[in-house]
C-alpha cells in the first residue's frame, strides 16, 4: 500500500512517495517549467521510477500548489496551506508556526495537533516572494545559489527601502553605481524580505517552535536575515521544498486509512500518466 | 424544461447582457437612469416612471480609461466603473444619480459628470453617521433630488406615486428574502452564484419586471429536482461588492454561499420602507439607518455603547447573528477589495464581534482582477480545510 504527494507551485513541481508505514520511498524535484502545471506525469514517472514502483500500486494521491487544479490522476486536492502545515508538523512535531516562501507567494500557517489552524498569505505581489532574489540576482549577474553566502560577508548595513521587486532593482542599481559593495547590497535585500516576511507572521502571531520552509530557506543567508527580523530560533527542514507533497503524501495515507478504518470505498481516479492539459480535468 | 426566458435562465441572461432591456425601453421612449450605488433611492425614480438602472463595474474589463482621470492606488471598482463609463457603454443613458456613500464614489462622481454628457445629473450628498441631525440633513438631500427630478421630468412627485413606488420595492425587497429562504436547507435550493445573477438582473430591470422575475426564480427553485451539491462548508460572505459569478464561483468551488452580505447580495433588501406621512422620511430612514454597509458609521450614534466594546460591536454587527444561526452558517469569509477604506477598517471588529459569537472567519483582499481568482479560492479553500477537519 503505497500514497503519493504531489505539490506543483509555481516554479518547481515536487512529488513524495511513502509507503503505509509512513517511509518515504523517493522524493523529486522538477521545475514546473514553461509548460506550467503539465509535467506533473514527468516528474511523477521519476519518482516511481526511483522507488520502482509503477502508478497502479499507488493506492491514494492527494495534489496541492497552484497547479493542484490540473492533476488527472491525484484523487484529492488539498491547498498547500494545509499540506505544509502536516508536513512541517511531521518533521517538527513541536512546531507551531510555519513560515514558506515561496517563487510566488509566501504564507505563514498556525499549527495545533499537526494541523493548519489558521494563516496568512501575501498579496498578489511579487514583494516578499523568491522572486524577489530571482529578479536582485539577475539584475546583479549572480547565481541565485551563491546569494546567500555572499551576503554573510557583508560589513556595514544597507537600507533597502523599497520592497516593490521593480523598484527595489532599480534602488540596487542606484547602490551598486554609488560604489557599495555587493555583500552589502545582498545582506540589505535579506533583511528587507525577512522584515516583509517577519511583518506578515506577526499579524498571525509567532509561536515557537517556528519553521522555515520553501525554497528561499535554502539560502543561508535568507535563514540568518529571518532569525534577526523574527528574533527567535528558526528551523529549517533538510528539504525545505518537499514539505508541501510530504503533506499531501501523509494525507492521502490519513484519509486512506481513515476510509479503510470506516470500511468505505474512496473514488480514485484513472491511473494513467497522462500529460494535464487545461481543461482535461474538472476539478472537483 | 425550464423556460429559456423566465427565472434563472432569464436572470443569467440579463446578467450576461444587463443592459439589453434598458436599450429596448429606451426605444419605446422610456426614460433611463443609472446609479452607482444601492444608496441612491430608487423608489424616486420609479415614481416618476423612470427606469433606475445600475452602473456596474465589470471585472473582465482592463481598466485603461479611466487611468486618464484617477490614480492607480483607489478603489478598483469604481475605476472599472468610471472606466466602463469612458469607453461609452452607459451612454444610452438619461441621467445619472450620484451619491456620496464614499469618497471613492463622491471623487468618480464629479469626473464622471465632467466627462459624460447625460441631460441629467445629480450628485446626492449621503451623511456617514446615523444620529438624527444626520437624518434631517439627508431628508433635506432627498428634497432636494426631488426638486431636480421634477424639474428633469416636468412631473410632480407625488405622495400617492411615491406610495405605490415604496411598496412595489418592498415587495422586492420580501421577495429576495423568500429567495434567500431558499438557501436555509443543506444543500440550498439555489446558489449563491445563481443569486449573484438573480440581483443584477434586478438592479438592471424596473422593478415590477424585477418582481415578476423573482416569482418565476422562487417558483422555479421550489420545484425544481436538481439543487447545488452540498460542500463541505455553508459560508457567508461579508463584501462591499460581490456581483461578479466568477468570484462567488471561485469562493463556492468548496463550500455553499449561503448569504451574500453585499451590494451584490442581500444588503440592500433587508428590511422594509416606512410609508411615513412625509414619503421622503420613511425613505431617508431606511437608505440611513437600515442598510448596513461599512460607509455608515453606527457607532459614532450610539455614544453610550462607545464605552462598552461589546454593546458597540452588537450595534454595527448583531444583524448577523440571526443569519449564522438561522442559515447554519459555520464560516464567514470577509472579501476586502483593495483600498476600500471602509470595509478594510471595520474587518478588525467584525472580526472581534464573529469569534465573540464563535464563528470562524477569514479575510481575503483582492483587487478586483481576473487575476486574484486563483489565489482566492486558495485561500478559501484553506480556511474551509481549517473548518471542516
Amino acid at each position: 500500500m503505497y500514497f503519493a504527494g504531489v505539490d506543483i507551485g509555481s516554479t518547481m513541481t515536487k512529488v513524495v512517495l511513502m509507503d503505509k508505514a509512513g517511509n518515504l520511498l523517493s522524493f523529486i524535484k522538477g521545475p514546473t517549467g514553461a509548460e506550467h502545471r503539465q509535467l506533473a506525469n514527468e516528474v511523477m514517472r521519476q519518482a516511481l521510477e526511483q522507488a520502482r514502483l509503477q502508478i497502479d500500486d499507488i493506492s491514494y494521491i492527494v495534489a496541492t500548489g497552484y497547479g493542484r487544479l490540473n492533476v488527472p490522476f491525484a484523487d484529492r486536492q488539498i491547498t498547500e496551506l494545509s499540506c505544509h502545515a502536516r508536513g512541517v508538523s511531521s518533521l517538527f512535531p513541536d512546531a507551531r508556526t510555519a513560515i514558506d516562501i515561496g517563487g510566488q507567494d509566501a504564507k505563514c500557517m498556525k499549527i495545533q495537533d499537526g494541523r493548519l489552524v489558521s494563516f496568512v498569505m501575501n498579496d498578489k505581489c511579487a514583494a516578499g516572494t523568491g522572486r524577489f532574489l530571482e529578479v536582485t540576482a539577475a539584475t546583479l549577474a549572480i547565481k541565485l545559489e551563491d546569494m546567500g553566502e555572499i551576503s554573510l560577508k557583508a560589513t556595514e548595513n544597507i537600507q533597502i527601502s523599497n520592497l516593490c521587486t521593480i523598484f527595489a532593482q532599480q534602488e540596487v542599481v542606484a547602490l551598486l553605481s554609488r560604489g557599495e559593495k555587493l555583500e552589502n547590497i545582498l545582506a540589505g535585500l535579506h533583511d528587507a524580505l525577512a522584515s516583509r516576511v517577519a511583518a506578515l507572521a506577526r499579524r498571525l502571531g509567532i509561536e515557537r517552535d517556528l519553521v522555515l520552509t520553501g525554497g528561499v530557506a535554502k539560502n543561508i543567508g535568507m535563514v540568518k536575515a529571518m532569525k534577526e527580523s523574527l528574533g527567535c530560533e528558526v528551523l529549517v527542514p533538510e528539504e525545505p521544498l518537499l514539505t508541501g507533497a510530504l503533506g499531501a503524501a501523509i494525507l492521502a495515507k490519513e484519509t486512506y486509512m481513515k476510509a479503510v478504518r470506516a470500511g468505505e470505498v474512496l473514488p480514485t481516479k484513472s491511473r494513467r500518466l497522462e500529460k494535464a492539459t487545461f481543461f482535461s480535468q474538472e476539478y472537483r | 424544461m425550464s423556460d429559456k426566458n423566465k427565472g434563472l435562465n432569464k436572470a443569467r441572461e440579463i446578467y450576461l447582457d444587463s443592459s439589453r432591456r434598458a436599450k429596448e425601453l429606451k426605444a419605446a421612449d422610456k426614460k433611463i437612469i443609472g446609479y452607482p450605488c444601492v444608496y441612491v433611492p430608487v423608489e424616486m425614480l420609479t415614481a416618476l416612471d423612470l427606469v433606475p438602472y445600475r452602473t456596474c463595474a465589470d471585472m473582465k474589463e482592463p481598466v485603461t480609461e479611466a487611468d486618464r482621470a484617477l490614480p492607480h492606488s483607489f478603489c478598483p471598482v469604481m475605476r472599472n466603473c468610471l472606466d466602463c463609463a469612458l469607453k461609452g457603454k452607459n451612454d444610452f443613458l438619461d441621467g445619472m444619480v450620484a451619491i456620496h456613500s464614499c469618497d471613492p464614489q463622491e471623487k468618480t462622481a464629479r469626473i464622471w459628470e465632467s466627462y459624460t454628457h447625460y441631460p441629467y445629473f445629480h450628485f446626492i450628498d449621503m451623511p456617514i453617521t446615523v444620529r438624527p441631525e444626520a437624518l434631517e440633513y439627508f431628508k433635506g438631500q432627498l428634497n432636494d433630488f426631488r426638486k431636480t427630478l421634477e424639474a428633469f421630468t416636468g412631473k410632480k412627485l407625488s405622495a400617492d406615486k411615491l406610495e405605490a413606488a415604496i411598496k412595489s420595492h418592498n415587495q422586492q425587497r420580501a421577495l429576495v428574502r423568500e429567495l434567500y429562504e431558499l438557501t436555509k436547507p443543506s444543500p440550498p435550493h439555489v446558489s449563491g452564484t445563481e443569486i449573484v445573477q438573480v440581483v443584477k438582473a434586478l438592479t438592471s430591470l424596473p422593478v415590477a419586471e424585477g418582481n415578476n422575475l423573482l416569482t418565476e426564480t422562487i417558483g422555479e427553485v421550489k420545484k425544481r429536482a436538481a439543487r447545488p451539491e452540498k460542500k463541505s462548508a455553508r459560508l457567508l460572505i461579508w463584501s462591499s461588492t460581490l456581483d461578479d459569478t466568477d468570484i462567488m464561483q471561485a469562493l463556492e468551488a468548496k463550500a455553499n454561499v449561503v448569504m451574500n452580505e453585499s451590494c451584490g447580495g442581500v444588503r440592500a433588501y433587508r428590511g422594509e420602507v416606512k410609508l411615513t406621512a412625509d414619503r421622503l422620511e420613511g425613505l431617508a430612514d431606511y437608505y440611513l439607518n437600515e442598510i448596513t454597509c461599512a460607509r455608515t458609521f453606527r457607532q459614532a450614534a450610539l455614544g453610550e455603547t462607545r464605552k462598552d466594546y461589546g454593546r458597540d460591536l452588537q450595534s454595527r454587527f448583531g444583524y448577523l447573528k440571526g443569519a449564522i444561526k438561522d442559515w447554519k452558517i459555520n464560516g464567514v469569509v470577509m472579501l476586502l477589495v483593495r483600498y476600500c477604506d471602509p470595509f478594510a477598517f471595520e474587518m478588525p471588529s467584525l472580526k472581534d464581534y464573529l469569534n465573540s459569537i464563535g464563528v470562524p472567519s477569514t479575510y481575503i483582499e483582492y483587487d478586483y482582477t481576473t487575476g486574484a481568482l486563483a489565489p482566492m479560492r486558495t485561500r478559501v479553500e484553506a480556511f474551509i480545510e481549517t473548518i471542516s477537519q
